[in-house]
């Protein structure tokens, strides 16, 4: 529910029992102060009649004034005296209207008499009414104005808010757009405007320490592994070794070629997050895949593997070197995790690259597959290959998706 | 042949040049920047490994105040950053090559040799290893002067070898230079095992020696000794 609506109903809900609550006292305040104005007109006529009685000893004529009307009638017992509401019958209009009645009695001769001295309401209730009219119209117009003021001024109020709110939504790390907050005249808003703008290029500033710490830290690192292998070249030149001490050197050599394209990989991540390599242009896919599949030739033969390549025509506006990464990576991946003997299928057409292989018999996860360091228990890669590769098709505003479509695992990169 | 290698970080200066100073090459080693300015301008080399980054000021520099000087020296940097901008200023600024770290010394020996030989041949040379006769530019090997027919790779590794001849060449480093960056899907080398059977069979049908020696199971030695 937006904030209006929740407000407007909440507003106008209190509005309208507040002002019913108001609208009964109202009523019943104005019928008291009418009923007694009226009661007090019959006083006066009671009043009369028994001072008539008592000078004359006998019963006034029935006499019916305009908006009054009195009866006696003669009882057995004692009559209680009391006010009552009742009809009042218009003579002249012949209608019924309400009235307000005084029951009491009087004593002519021994004889007892109800004396019943009617009065006519007609004028108050219609007061009555005008009033309650004009309480509810004024009502309704509060109600109203109420509704269309809320919403203007929300509304209006709230834009610094919603401006924020849509700037927050779009908010991304990797660009390079700040938060803007618009100046409102509610402090609340400034304040949070000032909040978010700051809290913004803090977190934009502490990532950016972080990306470049990272690429910092595996530059570092280039150069001691750089010192291990020229010494390990050297190493091996320095004589007869036996097939153990072979084997330990060619470990040796794996784990820090590894550890190698671990950093360089890391290194790379952070470059193309950082968007630094801008060495567009015009690049033949097809061009390129032929030299890859060229190159990596003897590792398909040696594994055993089909390859089944179908090439069109196909030109992208990017880095040479990050569609070579990504070939690369969406080859070697295949190659890597193909089985023995199977196959790898390529088709590169206008509007995708597909390449897929026969491999493990079930799906791998599709969320995680291109997170970074997830990878395969028996995988040698470096975790990295495929975040690598979906970044560098998210630069480019590709789609890179993973299927399983048994029993080949398929990729696809949409151009 | 006479190298100078400036490089501060003194763990990799000294292999490199224990590497390059053998069978009559010469080695100079400048650890710094001023060193460096100081050997530069006084001396001049076949080839020079310059790192770009030195604890007292840019490589840059240098590549900058030798290619001012108009000099003929071959020059091949060597650096930890693998910056395509970097990449594009050093080749720019008149770089023979560029060689990022970590690199292994047959692949820096052979991107070295490659350097010399442009420089010193102009361009039109013959390599020559006993009865093997290689056209650099016509890229065509000879032997005994019958050509022999090699694939890019073979070819390829064939000029490897012999930039490192008599050194053990361990098979990480040739799997490195022939497939690049797509290496590390190999899950074992046997692939190279392979190719260097290939190539060495079709070596000895032309009528070579058994120069390919297999190393203690780590590597190659391409050697007539």
């Amino acid at each position: 529910m937006k904030l209006l609506t929740k407000y407007n109903r909440v507003n106008l809900i209190s509005a309208v029992i507040v002002l019913f609550i108001t609208g009964l006292i109202y009523y019943q305040a104005i019928s008291y102060i009418l009923n007694d104005q009226v009661d007090k007109d019959i006083l006066i006529e009671e009043q009369e009649t028994f001072a008539y009685v008592k000078q004359n000893n006998s019963l006034p004529k029935v006499v019916q004034y305009k908006d009054q009307q009195t009866y006696f009638v003669p009882v057995k017992g004692p009559v209680e005296r009391r006010f009552i509401n009742t009809d009042y019958y218009n003579v002249k209009e012949h209608d019924s209207e309400s009235g307000r009645a005084l029951i009491t009695s009087v004593q002519v001769k021994g004889q007892t008499y109800q004396v019943t001295i009617v009065e006519s309401k007609v004028e108050t209730e219609d007061l009555i009414q005008i009033i309650f009219g004009i309480t509810i119209g004024v009502t309704l117009f509060l109600l109203l104005i109420l509704f269309v003021v809320n919403r203007l001024m929300l509304n209006r109020t709230w834009q610094p808010f919603y401006d924020i709110l849509r700037q927050l939504k779009v908010f991304s790390l990797v660009d390079n757009k700040e938060i803007i907050g618009s100046s409102s005249n509610i402090d609340e808003f400034n304040e949070l405007n000032s909040a978010v703008t700051s809290m913004a290029s803090r977190v934009k500033t502490d990532y950016k320490d972080l990306k470049n710490f990272t690429e910092n830290a595996s530059h570092e690192l280039m150069t001691p592994i750089a010192v291990i292998n020229s010494k390990l070249d050297s190493l091996i030149q320095t004589g007869e070794f036996n097939a153990e001490q072979s084997g330990l050197l060619n470990d040796v050599y794996n784990a820090v070629a590894r550890l190698t394209r671990l950093n360089q990989s890391l290194l790379l991540l952070v470059k193309i997050e950082n968007n630094l390599l801008r060495d567009e242009q015009p690049v033949d896919l097809k061009k390129l895949m032929g030299e890859k599949v060229n190159q990596f030739k003897e590792l398909f033969v040696n594994k055993g593997l089909v390859l089944e390549c179908n090439l069109e025509e196909k030109q992208v506006v990017a880095s040479l070197y990050l569609m070579d990464v990504l070939l690369n990576n969406l080859l070697g991946n295949a190659i890597r995790h193909s089985s023995g003997n199977g196959s790898v299928i390529i088709k590169l057409s206008a509007d995708q690259l597909i390449v897929k292989n026969t491999g493990e018999n079930s799906a791998l996860h599709k969320d995680d597959i291109f997170k970074r360091f997830n990878k395969g228990g028996k995988s040698e890669g470096s975790g990295l290959g495929l975040t690598i590769s979906k970044q560098i098709c998210d630069n480019y505003r590709f789609g890179l998706s993973y299927d399983y479509q048994e029993p080949y695992h398929v990729f696809v990169v949409f151009f | 042949m006479k190298v100078l290698i400036i490089e501060d970080e003194s763990g990799l200066r000294e292999s490199i040049e224990n590497y390059l100073s053998e069978g009559g090459n010469v080695c100079e080693v400048a650890p710094d920047y001023n060193s460096a300015m100081t050997k530069v301008s006084l001396y001049n080399y076949d080839c020079i490994l310059l790192d770009i980054t030195l604890p007292d000021g840019n490589g840059f520099n240098v590549l900058k105040y030798l290619k001012e000087k108009g000099s003929p020296d071959g020059v091949l940097i060597i650096s930890a950053k693998n910056s395509l901008d970097d990449k594009i200023a050093g080749l720019d600024m008149g770089a023979d090559d560029y060689l990022v770290k970590p690199f292994h010394l047959s692949e820096l020996k052979a991107r070295l040799m490659a350097i010399v030989r442009r420089k010193s041949f102009n361009g039109s040379n013959q390599l020559v290893f006993n009865e093997i006769v290689i056209d650099l530019q016509a890229k065509e090997v000879k032997i005994n002067n019958t050509p022999l027919k090699l694939t890019r790779k073979e070819y390829a590794l064939l000029l490897y070898f012999i930039a490192n001849k008599n050194k053990v060449v361990s098979k990480n480093a040739i799997a490195e230079h022939l497939w690049g960056d797509g290496v590390d899907m190999a899950d074992n080398f046997d692939f190279i095992y392979s190719h260097i059977k290939n190539l060495r069979k079709k070596m000895e049908e032309a009528g070579t020696g058994d120069y390919i020696k297999a190393a203690y199971g780590m590597g190659y030695k391409f050697t007539d000794q």
